[in-house]
């Protein structure tokens, strides 16, 4: 089997429900949306959701390649970055032609992408996050409660602006997952709002009322410094890594003792990549946890990662023009048998997309919010609706 | 398909024509994974290993589909994690985890390399003498076939009584290996053997005459502090890795950046625990050196690894008949065919010839 050829399609999307962290309050409910399609000569296309940029420059390095030949592929791509290095929006055009790879030697193979990482079970613990800067507290608890009653025992909050908004919104979180547990895991996200110091300083208050098991990005991606000081001032763990883009970028951190749990994605060069970082971490005995993802796609991977914790869930409602086979069960992503991503492109839906954009409240991605790193702006007026 | 069970046949033959391990016979253990299909995963290890076989297999592997054989390397290392570091139960998880994903490539008839992902391995490889006993006759005409058949460039040897006897003897054996391609690289294989203080005495000394590549284990294996005070002392990088058995252990020589090229032996580590180690290592910008496998498999590897430099190579095609490998070492590079699986294929006429009841007590695995 050979590769052919590939063809981008962009569409926007209209999430069911708004989302926010700190740094864009107001939230947003309209979202770009990429889809990769790579082609063979025999009648098996792979996908990747999300289809980054400067794919022309890097299609010549797997045109007429063995979609079987993945990691090797990987390495080629990744060494023609040399220069211009494998980051950014580059960085994402490498990890959507690597996602549509494995896409096809699964599917070749006839096997959910799981089994062909060499999972034992399609099976991976998730935890709630609702990007939930934006809801009301009625809607907040509501989240939670759905993901509970789902049997997921862990929340992630969004928090940044407003500590005794953030202490209340944590109370409403235990309690809404509460009926899934009687102590259920709760962790929060600042996306980078706080200096190293105000991390310490709001964490500590949050302590004394909350035991939290990680927080998330408390100092920039890179400031391993600032991220090791929260994670030896706090008890709870330090969790970072979405904003890294290879094995790389995490190296520092974890030669640094920086981290404690790291967040790993697709945009850390692929899967290929993703496995990288992974196992990198798995030598020096720290838990990942997968990214959220839309259709939880991810979870194909983190079932077959060892050192896996819990993978994110958000479910924001972007999954018109999908149709995916898994389902949340008992606190779990249970993945079914449809081989590769288990997704399959409803390009009917897709069509009607493209033909009538949907409208909505867009700005992507999320900008860093004026003060960060150095005082903290608090919501406006009307900016939040708690 | 499901595995259904285990046999395993204990081998010993007389050492062959070219002299391996001074006189010791090449003995060892053939492992064959049974299914409820016509595949069964093979592998073949140094020692006796059946009890522990055995037991992994019937507490772990029964009724597993193999196509899951990461995971069930981690279920292995789980279920045992208490005795994972003794020689014996780990040599024998690493020799199932060979099976097991040679029935993965089986499953689909493609070549181990492929169902790892890797383009088609064609890697430097290193000829190895891991007979210190050679007097430097035998040792000349180890390297000169060698280069002359296969084309190695690159060579490894293990030091001598002191440092005049190793620039002796890398003087040989950078004359038996020159070619018109030029100086050949050459390497130190200290096994463990010396502290950080002779290494740095012997290497510093060998030095002023041979530009060594690496020396392997110039400290024993877990001194990250001492091997990091050989490596800020000598030119040549240097290599440990091996007899490890944890990726953990390999933590401070990452930390410390005691070790500039890391050894991953699939023999103690299978292909699972060999593929976590590489991209490790990859993480800390170190390349990786594969250890010699019978019938050089390690090779299979190289392609699914983004930084490997170089495959160990201490005989370089099977020179008994029991068995047969699609890894071919052609102008100083080990290639991998097509055959699927790891490409091992056992003679088993010739095996139950060679089959004993009891191992040799000196013999060699590879
Ligand atoms: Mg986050």
């Amino acid at each position: 089997m050979k590769i052919t050829g590939y063809r981008v399609e962009q569409y926007l999307m209209r999430l069911d429900r708004a989302i926010a962290d700190c740094n864009l309050a107001s939230g947003v409910d309209l979202l770009p949306g990429s889809i990769l399609f790579l082609e063979t000569d025999e009648n098996i296309t792979g996908i990747a959701l999300g289809a980054g940029a400067g794919l022309d420059g890097l299609f010549k390095f797997i045109e007429g390649a063995d979609p079987r030949e993945v990691v090797g592929l990987w390495c080629r791509m990744n060494d023609s970055l040399h220069k211009i290095g494998n980051r950014g929006i580059t960085s994402f055009g490498l990890s959507a032609f690597d996602m549509a790879l494995w896409d096809l030697k699964a599917k070749i193979e006839d096997a959910p992408l799981w089994r062909t990482l060499g999972a034992r079970e399609g099976r991976v613990k998730a935890y709630a996050s609702g990007l939930d800067y934006c809801l009301t507290d009625e809607e907040l608890f509501a989240f939670y409660r759905r993901m509970a009653e789902l049997g997921i025992d862990s929340g992630k909050l969004k928090v940044g602006l407003d500590l005794n908004a953030d202490m209340r919104r944590l109370g409403i979180m235990r309690e809404a997952l509460s009926v899934a547990s009687r102590s259920p895991a709760l962790m929060i996200d600042s996306n980078e709002y706080w200096s190293p110091k105000q991390a310490v300083r709001w964490i500590r208050r949050m302590e004394e009322k909350f035991d939290l098991i990680w927080v998330e990005e408390p100092a920039r991606r890179w400031d391993y410094h600032g991220l090791r000081q929260v994670s030896r001032q706090v008890k709870a763990a330090v969790a970072t890594g979405e904003n890294l883009h290879s094995v790389a970028d995490v190296y520092p951190l974890i030669a640094n003792r920086a981290v404690d749990v790291l967040n790993v994605w697709t945009g850390h060069s692929g899967v290929t990549g993703c496995l990288q970082v992974a196992r990198l971490a798995q030598a020096f005995d720290l838990p990942v946890s997968m990214m959220n993802a839309q259709a939880n796609y991810m979870a194909q991977v983190a079932a077959a990662i060892p050192n896996h914790w819990m993978m994110e869930v958000v479910d924001p409602g972007r999954e018109h023009c999908l149709k995916f086979d898994n389902r949340i069960e008992d606190g779990f992503i249970v993945l079914g048998e449809s081989p590769g991503w288990g997704v399959e492109v409803d390009e009917k839906k897709l069509k009607e997309l493209q033909a009538h954009p949907p409208t909505g409240r867009g700005q992507f991605p999320f900008p860093r919010r004026e003060g960060a790193g150095r005082y903290i702006v608090p919501p406006a007026k009307g900016e939040v609706p708690w | 398909m499901r595995i259904t069970g285990l046999e395993t046949t204990l081998f010993a033959c007389p050492p062959a024509g070219r002299r391996r391990t001074a006189g010791a016979p090449f003995a060892g253990c053939v492992v064959g994974l049974l299914t409820d299909s016509k595949l069964s995963g093979i592998a073949i290890g140094g020692s006796d290993l059946r009890v522990e076989l055995a037991a992994l297999t019937r507490q772990f592997l029964k009724g597993e589909d193999p196509r899951a054989a990461p995971a069930l390397w981690q279920r292995m290392m789980d279920g045992r994690a208490r005795s994972a570091g003794r020689a014996k139960t780990r040599a024998a998880m690493a020799l199932l985890d060979l099976s097991l994903w040679d029935l993965k490539a089986k499953a689909n008839d493609e070549p181990l390399w492929k169902t790892l992902g890797g383009s088609r391995p064609r890697v430097n490889a290193v000829a190895s003498c891991s007979d210190g006993t050679l007097n430097d006759t035998e040792l000349v005409k180890w390297f000169t076939d060698l280069a002359r058949e296969f084309g190695f460039k690159s060579g490894m040897l293990r030091p001598g009584r002191d440092a005049g006897t190793d620039r002796r003897r890398l003087g040989r054996v950078r004359k038996a290996l020159s070619s018109d391609a030029g100086e050949p690289e050459l390497a130190i294989d200290a096994a463990g053997n010396w502290t950080a203080e002779q290494a740095i005495r012997r290497a510093r000394e060998v030095e002023r005459r041979f530009d060594l590549a690496w020396i392997a284990l110039a400290a024993p294996r877990r001194d990250a502090t001492g091997l990091k005070k050989v490596s800020d002392s000598v030119r040549a990088a240097l290599c440990a890795g091996r007899g490890l058995r944890f990726p953990g252990d390999f933590q401070p020589h990452f930390q410390e950046r005691s070790i500039d090229l890391v050894q991953v032996d699939i023999g103690l580590n299978g292909i699972t625990g060999a593929l976590q180690l590489a991209d490790a290592a990859f993480g800390f910008e170190l390349p990786v050196m594969l250890c010699a496998a019978p019938g050089n498999i390690q090779a299979q590897l190289a392609g699914a690894m983004p930084y490997v430099m170089n495959v160990e190579v201490t005989a370089p095609r099977p020179t008994e008949e029991l068995f047969t490998t699609d890894v071919r070492i052609e102008d100083g590079h080990a290639v991998a065919g097509d055959a699927p699986g790891n490409g091992l294929g056992l003679n088993r006429a010739a095996l139950a010839r060679a089959a004993v009841q009891k191992l040799p007590a000196r013999s060699s695995g590879r």
